[in-house]
């Protein structure tokens, strides 16, 4: 009884996964074919390599579109659409293991590159107030071509940093920037009145 | 499909995919074909309900060794050349595809549709005006034709 229990059992364990691999190849055989097909270069026909996409969406190997463009030149459009297209604009697709791909072509040049931009972050001026990031105003008095070089020429020489918050060099600073801020005031106000 | 050149590559999948799933009424001579894939010729028959029903013509295409980014060289070649207002007494044939609006995702298979289509929506059956002229003053090789594309109608 239970030798003839086990060996239905035991056939069907060995007989389900090749049923199922065997009707499930033929289903993949064909989607994978389907899918091949989607993923073909609109220029070789083959499997794009180097795959980049175009802003309306058409997909090419990237040494093919290149080629295309440079063919072209002076009227770059899409070969599916005709579309504007340009070599800035269009998007790479990494794929997993894609970067595993050799033969970087020699003549082509590389792909480009993918764009990202960072992530925003919550406020919006990050050290725009006046004190935190160490407000620094410079004030030449000198005969006149040279007192724009030290006012506004200073190269090489990078700003220090401002003292962390709370030293008594932190109140200073604030204290003379405040100073130099309402002289720069009354000058400007005097030459206005004068 | 190893040592072919790319256009060669190319060509034999578009082979393949014509010999699978012709177009209504294009049939193309594959055993020639496979000796020399930059030359290929191909049978059309002119669609039913057309001007053209019941003639069949036959297309030569020849392609360099830059195709796809280049385009074919499309003509009408044998006994029957079809008269039409764009198709020259010497198989030549006035389409924008073939030369200025070629572009690389187009294929043998689209381009005998838009010829189909020209011929099918041809309302008259005459040659081009300038047919006595071109012909006795063209290049053998249409892609030479400075083409004036100006009649969308046909």
């Amino acid at each position: 009884m239970s030798s003839s229990t086990s060996t239905p059992s035991s056939s069907k364990k060995l007989n389900e996964p090749n049923g199922s691999s065997g009707s499930g190849s033929g289903a993949t055989d064909g989607e994978e074919k389907k899918e091949d097909r989607t993923f073909e270069c609109n220029i070789c026909l083959d499997t794009a390599r180097d795959a980049v996409v175009s802003m309306c969406g058409h997909l090419f190997c990237w040494p093919c579109l290149h080629q295309w463009l440079e063919t072209r030149p002076s009227r770059q459009v899409c070969p599916v659409c005709k579309a504007a297209i340009s070599k800035d604009k269009v998007v790479p697709l990494y794929g997993r293991g894609s970067t595993k791909q050799e033969d970087p072509r020699e003549k082509v040049p590389p792909r480009p590159a993918g764009q990202r931009t960072e992530p925003e972050n919550g406020s919006a001026f990050p050290g725009f107030g006046f004190g935190d990031t160490g407000f620094h105003m410079s004030f030449g008095i000198g005969a006149f071509p040279f007192g724009f070089f030290t006012s506004t020429f200073n190269f090489g020489d990078p700003r220090p940093s401002p003292a962390p918050r709370g030293t008594p060099q932190h109140m200073e600073e604030q204290f003379l920037s405040k100073v130099f801020l309402w002289l720069a005031v009354l000058f400007i106000a005097w030459l206005l009145l004068a | 499909m190893a040592g072919m050149s790319p256009s060669e590559r190319r060509l034999q999948k578009e082979l393949m995919s014509l010999v699978k799933e012709p177009p209504p009424g294009v049939t193309v001579h594959a055993d020639l074909v496979e000796k020399n894939l930059l030359q290929w010729i191909i049978n059309m028959e002119g669609a039913s309900g057309t001007l053209y029903e019941g003639e069949s013509f036959q297309l030569q295409f020849k392609f360099s060794n830059k195709y796809p980014f280049d385009s074919p060289e499309v003509t009408f070649v044998g006994s029957n050349i079809p008269v039409h207002p764009h198709v020259y007494s010497n198989g030549h044939i006035c389409l924008s595809i073939l030369t200025d609006d070629w572009s690389p995702a187009l294929s043998v298979q689209a381009v005998c549709l838009s010829i189909v289509s020209m011929l099918s929506s041809c309302k008259e059956k005459k040659r081009p005006p300038d047919n006595a002229f071109y012909v006795k003053t063209c290049s053998k090789n249409p892609k030479k034709t400075k083409w004036w594309y100006h009649d969308d109608s046909v």
